[in-house]
């Protein structure tokens, strides 16, 4: 479908992030489950290492002169910001050997969701940029 | 901004291990065995706060954290029950127990006290997050 119609926009860029909170969320989500769960370690994944990620990809593209196509982050295994899950130890461990602060996991949500929110708005914007170039109507 | 979160974060756990210890002192009211199963009364937690400085600001603003969890040094609160089979046998305090000399009244104020902090913390969080959602507004 009309290849190059987005490319020279950030949308491809924007579904990356939008992907990324998603796939967050669903691990905090799991972390706020499983507060009392015995043995249970948080797990997160990494916004440093995503950003990093499609900071590399995005100049990457930019030396080949290509733009930013959709699902780049996803194809190179190692490393995979949107897989790797890890447990951290952050927190003081509780007798039960689980380490999960409730409120820590959901000012983690708030902040994801506000990463979420806030991709999306640009995206928006930009694609209302592209319907008033459509539609010819400013 | 997102920052703020984090702050206001580390005074809602904070605010939480002080609620607990409150809790933890009200329960020990009447303990005369400590935890080995010793005689010795139960002593009041204070739970003492410090600023995290990992969670400062480029601005000065700094989280809180729990420094320490210290017990009282208070005399016990002594009562004459020679009858009881836990009464002190010899000295000065003969035929006394040791109670935990906890004050209730004390302990229920720092509970408001907790609380009240606690949803002050809340509320800036929700000031937080309004301010971010409105930012977003600028965009579109």
């Amino acid at each position: 479908m009309l290849p190059g119609l987005f490319d020279g926009t950030t949308i491809p860029v924007l579904q990356e992030v939008l992907c990324f909170a998603q796939a967050r969320h669903n691990v905090l989500a799991g972390n706020v489950a499983n507060a009392d769960t015995p043995n249970y370690q948080v797990r997160d994944l990494s916004l440093e290492n995503f950003q990093q990620r499609l900071k590399e990809a995005i100049s990457a593209r930019a030396r080949q002169s290509a733009s930013v196509s959709p699902g780049m982050l996803s194809q190179s295994d190692p490393g995979d910001a949107m897989r790797h899950v890890r447990e951290s130890t952050k927190s003081i461990q509780f007798l039960d050997g689980s380490d999960v602060g409730i409120e820590q996991q959901v000012t983690e949500v708030a902040k994801n969701q506000f990463l979420h929110n806030l991709a999306l708005a640009i995206m928006n914007s930009q694609f209302q940029l592209l319907q008033t170039a459509i539609s010819e109507n400013v | 901004m997102l920052r703020a979160l984090d702050i206001s974060t580390s005074a809602l756990v904070a605010q939480r291990i002080r609620l607990n210890a409150i809790s933890s002192n009200l329960a020990n009211m009447s303990s005369v065995r400590d935890e080995n199963g010793e005689l010795q009364p139960f002593k009041e937690r204070f739970v003492v706060f410090q600023p995290d400085e990992e969670l400062r600001t480029s601005h000065g603003a700094v989280g809180v954290k729990v420094e320490s969890v210290r017990t009282e040094t208070v005399e016990p609160n002594y009562r004459y029950q020679p009858g009881h089979p836990l009464a002190i046998q010899q000295g000065k305090w003969k035929g006394y127990v040791a109670y935990p000399n906890i004050d209730m009244m004390g302990q229920f104020v720092d509970a408001l006290i907790a609380t009240r902090a606690y949803e002050a913390n809340l509320g800036i969080m929700e000031v937080t997050k309004n301010l971010s959602e409105r930012s977003l507004r600028i965009i579109g």
